[in-house]
């Protein structure tokens, strides 16, 4: 009975593997629309551009740097003081109304969304501006685009792929089915009645879980090629990966992946430690005072980032700290400690209470009778909150972004940030992530198992 | 000496570094907010923050928006969510435990990059970025949130009940209204909780979806208080928010909404 159910879900997963290849190629179709030529986004706006060029999609973006033409591979961004370098005084008085320039040269977004007028005429301007400054690179660029015909019959190969896999299965299937009993058949076909009336509740499942998924595969698919631009498949290639393992990335992104990596082991080491012994403490307290802890304990559990990050902020600069990679682990071991707490508390209640005390008894110190006793029963539950903290800590972007300061220190959260504030995404990024989701997937499993062996137990 | 030993033989006393340590960063930097709020840039009293707050139609207006997209998002996250964590949950329909897993597994990764690829996603297929992207990529970051508790509940509720439910002669729809709501009600409460609170906080996510055409109210704290001399103004805003986080945690089972994401792992 139970090898008809792996059956029936290998034959779903064919069919979601069909379907998602049939969006991939549907989302690659869309890049012939009409119209393509203008800003991104609800601003899209169309400048001067010859009429050759419609139907080809190039994204001109107004970023708080400057501007970025993007498209068909092409990457390329100038400065704002550049591009009205040569243009006629009014014009430039006009846009420094709109443009403020922070100490690091970003540009103040609150101006922008303050005057909707003027911001639309000035996009227009810039994207006009955009493409006479890129213009050769955007023909270059959509002549090639022009010549890459033959990804279509890439996407048309993985969907015949897809749904010659599911084909199989079903043959597989019929087969195995030839050689059973007529009354096994019956029970079969009878169990098959039962299952459909639950189709609608699977495919429900399936499309939420395609939906959910379809980011994110959309970027694991395209770690595997080269292009700059999400979405411009140049052919397959391991060239990301390779840049990302030997340092050929961007300096930005391999600073902020060590310093990610720093954080989260200090603060996990840290909130790990502490944690554990708050949690020994709290076990032995008395309940009203159990109960003070509890709640204080569960304060920044329900907190958002936010309210947490801007509450340390302020400490900071009552305090008079400058901050930087210190202010980041101790806002860091601030909000992971809890969960370790809360990790390490059942394994105490699990625990016989008396063993500590007959340790000391039998002439153990109490860091002997710690070491010998207690941290051996409650070793699965400091791992389990060490794993969490690492990954609340290399999740946290909220904390980070208000207690990093201005010195340059950006985590693998900060990066994106201010990375897909200025357009673009790291090519590297992508590989980077997808190595993060398995690896996610992969400690996902492991504790799964180890939970379930725990039950079974 | 022996009786520093006798007190860390006292394991109760070891709570206290991870005591002092939450009253330092933790109690001492809400208390600040507050403080902040009530003070001007030299530190003395003043109630004009608040004043200004008030007759500061942006400020308020975009208070209201966030918490109407917050509200929508919730509520989407709820008609999504429901039905899929009571599938999952349902007995003979024998979901593998990785199909709940698979749910979860988003949770984890950094919901920026996934903000990202939500953007990318939306100028591949060549649709605009604006209030129907947003509400997609809060749905999309915070669906978890809301599918795991509800799951959680619906798992450890005592089927017997609905089989009572049944011999009595509900049928199915009563039985569901009845019985089951009823009893996944926490699960519900604190998935509420769990979406709306992130979401009515949220300030990167609605500046990269919409082109920074939107703002919420997480971003204009960010604006307000990375700003040196508006840095009090920021902290009544904060203090706002603060409000709103404190109403809904006791609205939900307040220990609980915490555990839920603990028990994750």
């Amino acid at each position: 009975m139970r090898r008809e159910t792996t059956g029936y879900g290998l034959r779903v997963m064919g069919l979601v593997i069909a379907l998602m290849l049939n969006l991939a190629a549907f989302a690659q179709s869309n890049l012939t629309y009409d119209l393509k030529v203008g800003t991104t986004g609800e601003n899209r706006l169309l400048a001067e551009f010859p009429e050759s060029y419609a139907g080809e999609k190039v994204n001109i973006r107004v970023t708080g740097y400057g501007l970025q033409v993007t498209g068909y591979g092409l990457q390329v961004s100038d400065s704002l003081d550049y591009i009205f370098a040569d243009k006629p005084q009014p014009l430039a008085e006009q846009f420094d109304s709109i443009y403020q320039y922070t100490d690091e040269g970003d540009v103040k977004w609150t101006v922008w969304r303050n005057h909707k007028e003027i911001k639309n005429r000035a996009q227009r301007v810039l994207v006009t501006n955009a493409y006479k400054t890129f213009e050769g690179y955007i023909h270059e660029a959509v002549e090639e685009h022009r010549s890459h015909g033959w990804i279509w019959f890439v996407f048309a190969g993985l969907l015949l792929v897809g749904v010659g896999i599911y084909g199989c299965v079903i043959i597989w299937q019929r087969r195995k089915e030839r050689n059973l009993t007529p009354v096994e058949q019956e029970m079969l076909r009878r169990k098959r009645m039962g299952m459909r009336r639950h189709y609608g509740s699977q495919l429900y499942l399936w499309l939420l879980l395609l939906v959910l998924y379809a980011p994110i595969a959309l970027i694991a698919v395209f770690s595997f090629t080269k292009s700059k631009i999400l979405g411009n498949w140049t052919g397959f290639s391991m060239d990301l990966y390779v840049n990302l393992f030997t340092g050929q990335a961007d300096a930005g992104l391999n600073s902020a992946i060590w310093y990610t990596v720093v954080i989260a082991l200090v603060a996990a080491i840290c909130s790990t430690i502490l944690g554990t012994l708050a949690a020994i403490g709290i076990y032995n307290m008395r309940a009203r005072q159990r109960k003070m802890v509890s709640l204080l304990n569960s304060v920044p559990m329900i907190n958002p980032d936010i309210i947490t990050g801007i509450s340390l902020f302020l400490l900071f600069v009552a305090l008079g700290v400058s901050q930087g990679l210190a202010t980041v682990c101790i806002a860091h071991v601030v909000f992971c400690t809890p969960y370790v707490v809360l990790s390490v508390l059942p394994r105490l209640s699990r625990m016989n209470p008396n063993t500590y005390e007959a340790a000391l008894d039998l002439g153990a110190t109490p860091a002997q009778a710690l070491r010998m006793v207690m941290l051996p029963e409650l070793w699965p539950g400091m791992l389990s909150g060490f794993i969490l903290a690492l990954t609340l800590s290399v999740d946290d972007f909220g904390v980070t972004f208000f207690t990093k300061g201005s010195g340059g220190l950006e985590t693998l959260s900060t990066f994106i940030y201010s990375d897909a504030r200025k357009g673009g995404l790291t090519p590297e990024l992508r590989p980077l992530f997808t190595l993060i989701l398995l690896v996610m997937l992969a400690v996902l499993i492991y504790i799964n198992i180890r939970n379930n062996k725990e039950e079974e137990k | 000496m022996s009786k520093v030993l006798h007190i860390f033989s006292s394991r109760r006393t070891w709570a206290w570094p991870y005591i002092l340590f939450m009253a330092m960063f933790v109690v001492m930097p809400l208390i600040l907010v507050g403080v902040y709020a009530f003070t001007d840039i030299e530190g003395h009293f003043t109630l004009h923050n608040f004043a200004k707050f008030f007759s500061h139609t942006e400020a308020v207006q975009t208070f209201i928006y966030s918490i109407m997209i917050a509200v929508f998002n919730t509520a989407i996250c709820l008609l999504i969510g429901y039905p899929a964590a009571y599938i999952m949950a349902q007995e003979d329909f024998k979901t593998p435990k990785v199909m709940a897993m698979l749910f979860i597994l988003p949770m984890w990764i950094n919901f920026l990059l996934r903000t990202v690829a939500t953007v990318e996603l939306f100028n591949m297929c060549g649709l605009p970025l604006g209030e129907g992207a947003l509400l997609f990529g809060l749905c999309y970051d915070y669906l978890p949130f809301m599918i795991y508790p509800i799951y959680n509940t619906l798992q450890k509720m005592d089927n017997s009940l609905v089989e009572a439910a049944q011999d009595l002669g509900a049928n199915r729809w009563i039985c569901f209204w009845k019985v089951i709501v009823p009893l996944s009600m926490p699960g519900v409460y604190s998935g509420i909780v769990m979406v709306f609170m992130p979401t009515v906080s949220t300030f990167a996510i609605a500046e990269l979806l919409t082109h920074n055409n939107i703002k919420l109210f997480g971003s204009l704290i960010q604006d307000y208080i990375t700003t040196t001399d508006l840095l009090n103004y920021g902290a009544v805003l904060s203090l706002v928010l603060l409000i709103i986080i404190a109403l809904t945690s006791f609205f939900g089972d307040h220990e609980g909404s915490g555990e839920e994401k603990g028990g994750l792992l």
